[in-house]
């Protein structure tokens, strides 16, 4: 007997064309399997279109051995006459669905024993749909065509299980049975869920001094966003579920627990965790994690039940966390002035600026200039005065003619004014800056009675008065005492 | 390179203005120049931004153009622009956000001080003085002389708790100490190089090796200075040698040449020639600078080589600087008590001496500011070489400049807008070297890459705090690690920048300071 793709019939030669691909994903599932590295994201993104294609093969193989019950009833006889076509799409349909499901899985980060299942479940699950396509009514009548319906049950029991695997893989592995009622449980004896310690817990040594731990250094990795190696440290329950190496608490034996292992690894070392430069634990943390998987790893032993326990040990600094400029409202915010700004950008070259590429607050520093800017050439800055925060007039010839223009700079933080010839006049004119932080008259004449007027900075944190007619032991307010720097 | 067709005139027969730029004519080395700069990583985003063009229509304004996918870092977040006016490449640009410090001063100990005989109190280590020191210190452990087995060696001065941090420091830095309370002391640094050189380049470059752009060119880059008349990154050595990471400290690497240090002398000429010889008149020095700066401007406009402008602006600079550089070097202009704070003695080749000078370049808008004092390389081999002899002097040098600088920067509120950084380049053992495995005559430690001491003070910086913490031997850190590219990440945030966006393409890559490993702000030290 001679093969011949011409004397094939169509089916066979399709079902060969499907035959290429399968064996195509076998290889990649072997050579290539999932392995817990998060690849590149467009095969992620592609490959959650699984979770969406899968639909589809699975009613179609579902709707086959209806097709073939119902078709055997009298009114119906043309039902099984599409069962053909349905396994067919079922198959291709099937190749699609489960090439995206290797993209997801390789890419998603995914690896353990139930990936491994939902996988070759699926890769089953392609093979007999394809396989029953191939044998349906190829034996009709004869003793071999049980073979088909045989392959049909199993098709539809593998397809049960390999959804159910994945519903874990998504959901979670108690999906099913999460919000079953507890009568149910207890007809179907399963074991009810666990509620007290949780709800009860708030108090708890867990609550109160473990959870913030994983709170504050590993539920970016390990929580509701993503589960690195399969492992969410969010709760209770999941801290003692573990991951895909297995259970990660040993309860009383921290230095046999996995947990603990991890963060007390040589910095450097490539299962230190938290891995990638993040923040390590401080002593003090790795302290009370050791203390509570010693005692016992409970939900709900008290707080105040270990003695000895680090008090204020979770870290009070936040990280340092950057936030994108955003350019459109930063130039809505600048549009007003802007062309006062250029203009005097033009005309005093490298003494005005803004304090920031996202602010529109300005900054003023005309110090470099020396003798070249003053009181003439303060009006300038007049249009522009309310934006500016910082002003530096130190080293110029201002005088106390200047006064009345640094007054209207309602908003300046920091003053600098050394080494010019202002005067008490000056201070006692700025009484109204209640933003002012930081003013600076070294080198000035300025005399205590201009002391007086610093009560009215409610803000103020230094008053650099060095080298000034102000002596270091001068009697001052209450207001100011601590703040003077000479 | 063909998705830039449209763009990039034919390389032979045309040299039209391409759209978006200012019209001059491209050279074609500058189109050659900018086919380098476009990679695979390029060609392949513009080919997913033309996917996306096709169904997702209305967006592809955001992401279409390929003009505006250079304004994207390859995160896809937004890229800083860097580019200034070509005449003034050193011109100041606001921050990325507000910022704590405006400019720098670092204190570069070349050779490395012994953290056991400053900052880091360990009376366990001295109460095992003379011990054999345990296996597990050299298990995997490479040294630069330590060989067998070494003794322990206990600090060889006395600790003491000072001001009202009550941080622990030896009793080799008292003027420093009256400052303690200023003082932001991290004790948990580390390093991966054990040699000066390429240790040295680590903590300037941010990279062991040669041809990367030192700490000060970065900033520059990324802020400019605020006085056009002198450079925006100076370098002042003393301690007589040059530091043995050499000139490439301050090397700009594959930034523009502009942003390179430079290198000023703290007595006689700042630079060398740079007054008029006899017989040239400041005049005519003008006119022959603006005949060469016509001819530069020409080959500008044919080659278009940023090269020639950092020529240019180097030649303008060079002549400002003539009035402002010897104004601003020339510390017999202060009065003798100040001298006397410093322990300056003018004429001199002298750390006090540079730092008054540094002093007088911050006042003057400098914005990096990088001293150099060589010899703190106590291995013991010789006397200058001695915890108990040379160190003692060089302790005597520093210390007193180093007080009276915080006090001037104090006094005159610069202390608040600036970031001054105290360190070496790596740790000393806790245990006494032992050159060819025999007992020297002198005192010394090898070096530890595994924990340094640093010490920040001013801008943005928490005062009169500790970080970090090693064991009970100095010897490794058990508390709080710092890396280099963390400091590094940390004084860039003072200054106002992400550190991942303070960088600059070159060979394919968004090159930055802290280099491809993830760097952390070490928030804790931060006011």
């Amino acid at each position: 007997m001679t093969f011949s793709l011409r004397q094939m019939s169509i089916r066979t030669r399709f079902g060969l064309l499907a035959l290429a691909p399968l064996l195509l994903l076998v290889t990649l599932l072997l050579f290539l399997p999932p392995d817990g590295v998060e690849r590149a994201e467009w095969a992620q993104f592609i490959g959650r279109f699984h979770l969406l294609s899968i639909h589809f093969p699975i009613a179609l193989i579902l709707l086959v051995p209806v097709l073939e019950i119902a078709g055997r009833i009298r009114r119906f006889p043309d039902l099984r006459a599409s069962v053909d076509f349905l396994l067919a799409l079922a198959t291709f349909s099937a190749i699609v669905a489960l090439t995206l499901g290797w993209c997801l899985a390789r890419s998603g980060g995914y690896s353990g024993s139930l990936v491994t299942q939902h996988m070759w479940g699926g890769i089953f699950v392609a093979a007999l749909s394809w396989l029953c396509w191939m044998l349906h009514g190829r034996f009709l009548g004869q003793r071999l065509d049980f073979i088909y319906a045989f392959g049909l049950v199993v098709a539809v029991g593998l397809v049960s299980w390999t959804g159910y695997r994945g519903g874990q893989l998504s959901q979670g592995e108690n999906h099913l049975t999460e919000h079953m009622p507890t009568v149910l449980r207890a007809w179907l004896r399963l074991p009810q869920e666990d509620k007290g310690p949780t709800a009860a817990a708030s108090t708890s040594f867990f609550t109160i001094c473990v959870e913030p731990v994983f709170a504050g250094h590993c539920n970016s990795c390990h929580g509701p966003s993503k589960q690195r190696s399969r492992l969410r440290l969010d709760s209770y329950e999941a801290v003692m579920r573990g991951g895909k190496h297995g259970v990660i608490v040993k309860a009383g034996n921290p230095q046999g627990s996995e947990l603990f292992h991890r963060v007390t690894l040589p910095a450097g070392d490539d299962k230190f965790m938290p891995a990638e430069g993040k923040r390590p634990l401080s002593a003090d943390e790795v302290k009370l994690l050791e203390l509570w998987i010693a005692a016992g790893a409970s939900p709900s032993l008290a707080a105040d039940a270990i003695k000895g326990a680090p008090t204020n040990a979770v870290s009070t600094v936040a990280d340092v966390t950057f936030e994108e400029i955003d350019t459109a409202a930063v130039e809505k915010r600048r549009a007003p002035l802007a062309s006062a700004v250029a203009q005097l950008q033009k005309r005093f070259p490298d003494v005005l600026e803004y304090e920031s590429r996202g602010s529109a607050d300005l900054v003023v520093n005309v110090s470099l200039m020396g003798a070249k800017f003053g009181d003439k050439d303060m009006a300038a800055l007049k249009p522009l005065a309310e934006q500016i925060v910082v002003a530096d007039f130190s080293d110029t010839a201002i005088t106390d003619g200047s006064a009345a223009f640094i007054a209207v700079m309602k908003r300046l933080r920091v003053l600098r004014l050394m080494h010019t010839q202002v005067t008490d006049t000056t201070l006692h004119m700025l009484g109204d800056l209640n933003q002012l932080e930081s003013l600076n008259v070294f080198g000035t004449a300025v005399t205590p009675g201009a002391l007086q007027v610093a009560a009215r900075w409610p803000k103020l944190q230094h008053l650099y008065t060095g080298e000034t007619k102000i002596p270091a032991d001068v009697q001052v307010s209450e207001a100011v005492r601590g703040k003077l720097v000479f | 390179m063909l998705m830039s067709n449209s763009k990039i005139p034919d390389l032979h027969t045309t040299n039209g203005p391409c759209d978006g730029e200012p019209v001059r004519e491209m050279h074609p080395e500058e189109t050659f120049a900018r086919l380098q700069a476009q990679t695979r990583r390029h060609f392949l985003r513009s080919l997913t931004a033309g996917v996306g063009t096709m169904f997702l229509g209305t967006l592809a304004s955001q992401y279409g153009s390929s003009a505006r996918a250079a304004e994207l870092n390859l995160d896809g977040t937004r890229r800083l622009d860097f580019t200034r006016d070509p005449s003034r490449p050193l011109a100041a640009l606001p921050p990325q956000f507000a910022a704590r410090a405006k400019r720098i001063i670092y204190l570069h100990m070349a050779g490395a001080p012994s953290q056991l005989e400053l900052f880091e109190y360990k009376p366990e280590l001295t109460k095992l003085d003379g011990q054999d020191c345990p296996a597990s210190f050299l298990l995997g452990k490479r040294f630069a002389f330590i060989s067998g087995v070494p003794k322990l060696l206990g600090s060889q001065y006395p600790f003491h708790q000072a001001g009202k941090s009550g941080q622990w420091i030896s009793d080799r830095l008292p003027h420093l100490e009256k400052h303690i309370d200023d003082l932001c002391i991290i004790k948990s640094m580390r390093t991966d190089q054990f040699n000066h050189a390429p240790a040295q380049l680590l903590v300037q470059t941010g990279n062991a090796r040669l041809g990367y752009p030192s700490f000060g060119s970065w900033v520059i880059y990324g802020l400019g200075t605020e006085n056009q008349n002198l450079p925006g990154f100076i370098v002042l050595l003393s301690g007589g040698k040059s530091p043995d990471g050499g000139k490439q400290l301050w090397g700009s690497g594959f930034l523009p040449s502009v942003y390179q240090g430079v290198q000023c002398r703290s007595h006689g000429e700042p630079v060398l020639y740079l007054q008029n010889p006899r017989g040239v008149s400041r005049s005519l020095r003008r006119s022959e600078l603006d005949t060469i700066d016509k001819i530069n401007q020409q080959t500008y406009a044919a080659f278009g080589n940023p090269e020639t402008i950092t020529r240019i602006s180097q030649y303008e600079m060079a002549f400002r600087m003539q009035m402002d550089a010897t104004d601003a070097m020339d510390i017999h202009k202060e009065p003798a008590a100040v001298l006397t704070n410093y322990g300056s003695k003018p004429g001199e080749s002298s750390f006090a001496n540079n730092c008054l000078v540094a002093r007088r370049l911050a006042e003057r808008g400098v914005r990096f500011i990088q001293l150099y004092h060589w010899g703190w390389d106590s291995h013991g081999s010789n006397a200058k070489e001695a915890l108990n002899l040379g160190f003692a002097d060089r302790c005597r040098e520093v210390d007193q400049p180093i007080a009276a600088l915080l006090a001037d920067l104090k006094q005159r509120g610069m202390l608040e807008d600036t970031l001054v950084v105290w360190g070496g380049e790596f740790g000393r053992t806790s245990m006494r070297e032992n050159r060819f495995g025999q007992v020297m005559q002198f005192v010394g430690r090898d070096h530890n890459p595994g924990a340094f001491t640093i010490w920040m003070a001013g801008g943005g910086i928490k005062p009169g705090t500790t970080y970090g913490e090693t064991d009970a031997m100095g010897y490794e850190i058990v508390k709080d690690a710092v890396e280099i590219r963390d400091l590094h990440a940390t004084m860039l945030y003072v200054l106002g920048f992400d550190y991942h966006k303070l960088n600059y393409s070159f060979q394919g890559l968004e090159q930055k300071l802290t280099s491809v490993k993830p760097a952390r702000v070490v928030a804790e030290v931060l006011a």
